[in-house]
């Protein structure tokens, strides 16, 4: 249509003659014309008003800067707190569409979780995965996967080092969509048949250090865990894992499972729930329907195989609620400062939007003007708007800088072990996006209102004003001021509930760090193994770890030595479903789901865990003995309230089912993932009675240093099998000061920054506008002093004006901190609230005051005889 | 040269009325516009073809790609039945209006 219009003119034009063309002018502007082309306009428009901003915000650099400060410190923080949230939770899978990726897994009905007991994930047998994979209709395919850790050699003859790897259905890359960036996926015969087919397929990172990425590497042998493995492709880089942390360092087929150390009957056993399978749901499948297929799946396996099924329903989640239901914690976090981000940027825009107010009479005489010259209405609030948005930007982009000062103290977080994790903290191109989304979303906050009013002003009494504001007889809550006054009035509120929950947390924390963990910090030395690695048999193992203890316990500085499943503050937990003897549990559910540790007789000692009452293991708790457990206070008052737990009976749901395991004794309760967990139930072992799955961590209790133990333990295990990779050394000092003290210490300070910016911005907030009030009130004053008001009086006025509005700012946050604080306790420790709002409220009373005193002492220094000549 | 535009709205009764002669294109509808009014009218391009588009947009004309005497490729405007009927009532107000005007003229 258009490009017809155009031919036809530009043939009309030809057809005229040289002495017409002149006066038809130009086809171009005749073809604006007829299509009323003038939507460009608006563009020429925005530059104007974008020039008019500059200018008008240059005039004013004290305000700009103000402004521009209160909104990068509000823009930064929620930056801050997002690339926090993006690495916990958000981040997408590193594989194409991955919002069509979700995971799938079977779940209780009738088992409870206890509080804290670990993390709720969604796991798989084999069996049930196949029948998923071939049952559903609404994924594009379904894979299954879990971690495996063995020796891997280069080559053959190379020695051999620990890694982490995958072991995945033969489909996992297709259903991806991950193209290796070497050779090629897995055949689908390549998981048919268990241990046939040695491929294996590397990672970039892998293939980078082991291999000097040679691109001939596709076809070698590599030596994993004793067998040759062909090297079948490489991954590219930028697939790093389908994990949120670990990244594998290789993948095998599923089949391979059992050749390199996976229990044999892991790929029968429909209650050996030990996979993560993820579906990528076809185009256009909502994930409820999947929901409802996976839901009728379930109920027919329940049906057809009661005995592993039974009570178990299979659920969908989607990457960001998996990630949740797995640690609870991180999404608290992320929500609690997620909150507090929220109220700086609240504080920070009632800062800009009542410096914009008191900007309004001043501005209001310009937009007078440009009504009176034929300015539309319309056309000045985008003028305004524009300004608001010049604001925006600068702060969104000094904001960054904040944001990414944020970013560096969350990069202390670390978790100390040989496993190649992925904890990156970074301001990825979505902290920009988001930060740039804040600052147009504080625009909206901050200049929307003032624009209206400030356009809205009447062009007579505008224009009459004068020279200096308007000044009356009015106090703070006249006409003009009260909205500005109850924006700081809501500022010192929110700063206040920023400053009492910092201080709630921290009273919380710091009491919960002194009170210490409940387990030997000092003088303990950590060091795992995983004896699958090496191929024992059971017999094998339990000599191995015998002689590993006994060995350790003789050498020089070694006071204890003892084994354990566990080691607290560890994310490797260990859990069982229990049911108590009689019934004790709620109506409808069956088990409860405890964390447990499988340990040795030494055990308590050497961790230095006290024993209430009863005694700890023996080393005559062994496979032919009665099964005993040693339970934890909280676990006992939980069950048996009231009652003595010793000699009680409870049942393990799974391995050794319908045999009762009889309480011989009450452990204090420790803390156990977090410093600043809960008190949580908690079940102990003996490792001879429960052999673990996969490692036992060898626990050493050293006189001196423990890390000079390092060396001579390692010569120990050397001895019995040089062949069996150690992993993990470290002392529990240095592993308790990353996990349990410093993401503490990181997350206090977090909240702490964020508290005084809240504070910082609302302290700015009343001191402008007691500064502002009193020089408006200059002239009152003089009359005041004229007739007899002396200094003190005039001082005492001002503060009284200044102390209503912060006393009623802090009335205000304390009631809001009540429900805040009631909130937090439910996930945070602390004993009482009331310590937290001693040392706030006080303080901040007395800062406000300090701000509302100086604009005063300015007010009572007042010339009576100046003040009157004022205008 | 013809130097008076057009009174408002006359426009399209004139390009109506020039149509009825048969198939026109766009150039050939101003050059018999300005012959037909002794060089006095003179439709200017920038209204021409907008005022064409309306007219095919109600229906009046339906164009059709040609080539020209002198061989370009232009669009031949017809004129259609409703087109015609538009003629008659164009032509009835602008009777009703000339003589409204005229009445008052010279009363």
């Amino acid at each position: 249509m258009d490009q017809e219009l155009a031919d036809e003119m530009s043939a009309h034009r030809e057809m005229m003659t040289e002495d017409r063309l002149a006066a038809f002018g130009s086809t171009l502007r005749l073809r604006e014309d007829s299509q009323a082309a003038w939507g460009w306009m608006w563009l020429e428009r925005l530059w104007q008003d974008l020039n008019y901003g500059r200018r008008s915000i240059a005039r004013d650099p004290g305000f700009a800067l103000i402004a521009v400060l209160s909104l990068a410190v509000g823009i930064g923080a929620n930056c801050a707190v997002f690339s926090l949230a993006d690495t916990l939770l958000l981040r997408p899978l590193p594989v194409p569409h991955p919002s069509d990726v979700v995971t799938l897994g079977s779940r209780d009905l009738t088992a409870t979780t206890s509080a804290t007991a670990g993390y709720n994930i969604l796991p798989a047998s084999y069996p049930d995965y196949r029948d998923i994979r071939d049952r559903t209709t609404n994924f594009y395919g379904v894979v299954a996967y879990s971690f495996i850790r063995t020796g891997l050699a280069p080559r053959l003859d190379a020695q051999m080092r620990l890694r982490t790897g995958m072991q995945v259905s033969g489909n996992f890359l297709d259903v991806l969509e991950v193209k290796p960036e070497l050779g090629r996926s897995f055949r689908p015969d390549e998981d048919q048949v268990p241990g046939r087919d040695a491929v294996v397929i590397l990672s970039h990172d892998l293939w980078e250090q082991e291999f000097g990425a040679d691109r001939s590497v596709v076809g070698r042998e590599v030596r994993m865990s004793g067998i040759a493995f062909t090297v079948i492709g490489v991954l590219p880089e930028r697939f790093t894992s389908i994990d949120q942390w670990v990244r594998p360092a290789f993948y095998v087929p599923l089949m391979m499972g059992p050749r390199l150390g996976q229990a044999a009957d892991v790929l029968e056993g429909r209650d050996r729930r030990f996979f993560t399978v993820k579906g990528r749901l076809k185009a256009g499948v909502p994930i409820s329907r999947a929901r409802m297929e996976l839901a009728a799946l379930a109920a027919s396996l329940q049906k057809a195989y009661a005995a592993t099924n039974k009570n178990q329903t299979m659920e969908v989640r989607t990457e960001l609620d998996a990630r949740i239901k797995t640690v609870p914690a991180n999404a608290e976090l992320v929500v609690m400062l997620t909150v507090l981000a929220a109220a700086v940027l609240l504080v920070a825009c009632a800062n800009v939007a009542g410096l914009l107010t008191s900007r309004a009479p001043a501005r209001a005489r310009e937009m007078a003007l440009r009504v009176a010259i034929g300015a539309g209405r319309t056309r000045l609030i985008r003028q305004l708007i524009t300004e608001s948005l010049l604001l925006a930007v600068a702060g969104g982009i000094v904001g960054i800088g904040v944001g990414y000062a944020g970013v560096l103290l969350f990069r202390q977080i670390t978790y100390p072990s040989d496993l190649p994790l992925m904890i990156t903290f970074d301001m990825n191109e979505r902290a920009l996006l988001f930060s740039l989304g804040i600052a147009l979303l504080s625009v909206s906050l901050f200049g929307l209102v003032p624009a209206i009013r400030t356009s809205r002003a009447d062009l007579t009494t505008a224009l009459k004003a004068g020279a200096g504001p308007a000044t009356g007889f009015r106090g703070f809550f006249g006409a003009r001021l009260w909205g500005r006054s109850a924006l700081v009035s809501g500022q010192v509120a929110v700063s206040l509930v920023l400053l009492t929950t910092t201080m709630f947390l921290y009273l919380g924390i710091r009491a919960s760090l002194a009170a210490g963990p409940g387990f030997r910090i000092n003088h303990l030395l950590l060091m795992n193994f995983d004896p699958s690695v090496a191929h024992y048999s059971a017999a094998q193992e339990h000599e191995f770890y015998k002689r590993l203890v006994e060995r350790s316990r003789s050498l020089p500085g070694v006071k204890s030595a003892a084994l354990a499943s566990f080691v607290p503050m560890t994310v490797d937990i260990d859990a069982f479903s229990i049911v108590p003897e009689g019934n004790r549990l709620p109506r409808g559910i069956t088990s409860v789901n405890v964390m447990a540790n499988r340990v040795d007789e030494n055990y308590f000692e050497t961790a230095g865990i006290p024993l209430v009452r009863g005694r700890a293991f023996l080393k005559t708790d062994a496979e032919k003995t009665q099964r005993v457990a040693v339970i934890n206070e909280a676990l006992a008052s939980h069950y048996w309230p009231g009652q003595d737990a010793i000699g009680k009976r409870f049942s393990i749901v799974g391995a050794g089912a319908g045999e009762w395991v009889e309480i011989a004794g009450i452990a204090k309760t420790t803390k156990y993932l977090s410093t600043l967990e809960p008190p949580a139930d908690f079940v102990y072992l003996p490792y001879r009675q429960n052999p673990p799955a996969c490692c036992m961590t060898l626990m050493v209790e050293s006189a001196g240093e423990p890390a000079a133990l390092t060396a001579p333990l390692r010569e120990v295990v050397r001895g019995l099998d040089p062949n069996l990779p150690v992993y993990d050394v470290r002392t529990m000092e240095d592993f308790y000061r990353a996990r349990a003290v410093q993401v503490y210490q990181i997350i206090i300070q977090a909240v702490a920054s964020m508290g005084l910016m809240g504070m910082g911005l609302a302290l700015a907030g009343l001191y402008g506008l007691m500064a502002y009030a009193v020089s408006t009130r200059t002239r009152e004053i003089g009359i005041r002093m004229a007739i007899g008001a002396n200094r003190g009086e005039v001082l005492r006025m001002v503060l009284r004006q200044g102390l209503v509005l912060a006393v009623s700012g802090m009335a205000a946050g304390l009631v809001l901190s009540t429900g805040v604080v009631r909130l937090l306790r439910s996930t945070f420790p602390g004993d009482s609230p009331l310590g937290a709002y001693l040392a706030v409220t006080p303080a901040v009373l007395a800062i406000t005051m300090l701000a509302a005193y100086l604009p005063a002492r300015r007010a009572a220094r007042v010339d009576p005889m100046t003040a009157l000549r004022y205008e | 040269m013809p130097n008076h535009h057009m009174p408002q709205g006359s426009l399209s009764l004139l390009v109506l009325r020039v149509l009825e002669g048969g198939p026109l294109h766009g150039y050939a509808i101003a050059q018999r516009i300005r012959q037909l009014s002794g060089e006095v009218l003179e439709a200017e391009e920038g209204s021409l073809y907008p005022a064409l588009q309306r007219m095919l947009l109600e229906g009046w004309v339906t164009a059709a790609w040609g080539v020209s005497e002198t061989n370009r490729r232009v669009r031949f405007y017809t004129l259609t039945r409703d087109g015609q009927k538009q003629v008659k009532r164009e032509i009835e107000q602008y009777e009703q209006v000339n003589a409204a005007i005229r009445s008052i003229l010279y009363a």
